[in-house]
C-alpha cells in the first residue's frame, strides 16, 4: 500500500521506510535513526541511488530527482523530504 | 528501421568484431527495438550458439545506440553509455546460429546520468534473455 493510497501519518511513513530500506539494503533496522547519514548507514554508491529512487516510489509513491538528494545527508532530512512532498 | 548496420557507428563506439546489433527497429524515448542475425563467425559464439554475454551485450547496445540516436535528434552529440550493473537476469535460451534475434529496451528510471533499463531479447517471439541493467551515461 502506497503512502498517497490512504493517508499516513509521517510516523507510520518513517516506520515504512525503516523496514523496506533494511530489508534492501541489509542493514540493522535499528541503525536507521533520523540522526544517521543515510548514504553512510546503507553503504550506497551512485548506482545504489537508482534502486533507492524505485524503492522510494514503489513504497511511497513518490519521484526523487537528482536534485532532491542533494538535500538530504540524514534520514531526518530524508522524512522532512517525504513530509514535504507527501503534505503530511 | 530507422538506423541500419552501415550507420551505426555513429551512435557507438564499438566497432567489428564487437558490434552485437544490426539494425535500430524502432526507437521512442519509451521503446528501443533492434534485431541482429547471429553469425557463426560471431566471437561470442560458442558450440553453436551465441552466448548469454551476447545476449546482454546486445541489450546494452541496443540501449547505447539507442540513446545516441535521440541525442542526435535533438541536436547533441551522442554521448558514451557504459553498463553499470547488470540485475534480475533470468536465461530461458540460448539462440542458435543463423537466428535472427529481436530485443526490446525499456527505461525505467533515470537519476541524473544513471538510467535504469529493462531489457528482454526474443527469438520468434519467445523470449531469450531478459534483465534491468543499470547504465551510466557520460555527462
Amino acid at each position: 500500500m502506497h503512502a498517497n493510497d490512504v493517508k499516513m501519518n509521517l510516523e507510520e511513513v518513517i516506520e515504512d521506510t525503516r523496514d523496506f530500506l533494511s530489508e534492501e539494503f541489509e542493514v540493522d533496522r535499528d541503525l536507521i535513526l533520523p540522526e544517521n547519514n543515510l548514504k553512510d548507514t546503507l553503504d550506497l554508491d551512485s548506482l545504489d541511488y537508482v534502486d533507492l529512487v524505485v524503492l522510494i516510489e514503489e513504497n511511497l509513491n513518490i519521484k526523487l530527482t537528482g536534485e532532491d538528494f542533494k538535500e538530504i545527508q540524514t534520514f531526518g532530512d530524508f522524512y522532512q523530504l517525504v513530509r514535504k512532498k507527501l503534505s503530511l | 528501421m530507422l538506423v541500419s548496420k552501415a550507420a551505426l557507428h555513429l551512435y557507438i563506439p564499438h566497432r567489428p568484431p564487437f558490434v552485437m546489433i544490426d539494425n535500430l527497429v524502432s526507437i521512442s524515448p519509451e521503446r528501443f527495438e533492434s534485431d541482429f542475425f547471429v553469425n557463426e563467425e560471431n566471437i561470442l559464439v560458442e558450440n553453436g550458439f551465441f552466448q548469454e554475454s551476447g545476449l546482454i551485450e546486445n541489450i546494452a547496445q541496443t540501449c547505447a545506440a539507442s540513446f545516441g540516436f535521440l541525442d542526435s535528434e535533438g541536436g547533441g552529440p551522442p554521448k558514451i553509455g557504459y553498463i553499470g550493473a547488470v540485475s534480475k537476469l533470468e536465461v530461458f535460451e540460448l539462440p542458435a546460429v543463423n537466428s535472427v534475434i529481436r530485443t526490446v529496451v525499456t527505461p525505467m528510471h533515470q537519476l541524473g546520468n544513471i538510467y535504469l533499463v529493462k531489457g528482454e531479447s526474443f527469438l520468434e517471439g519467445r523470449i531469450l534473455l531478459g534483465c534491468e541493467m543499470k547504465i551510466v551515461v557520460t555527462q
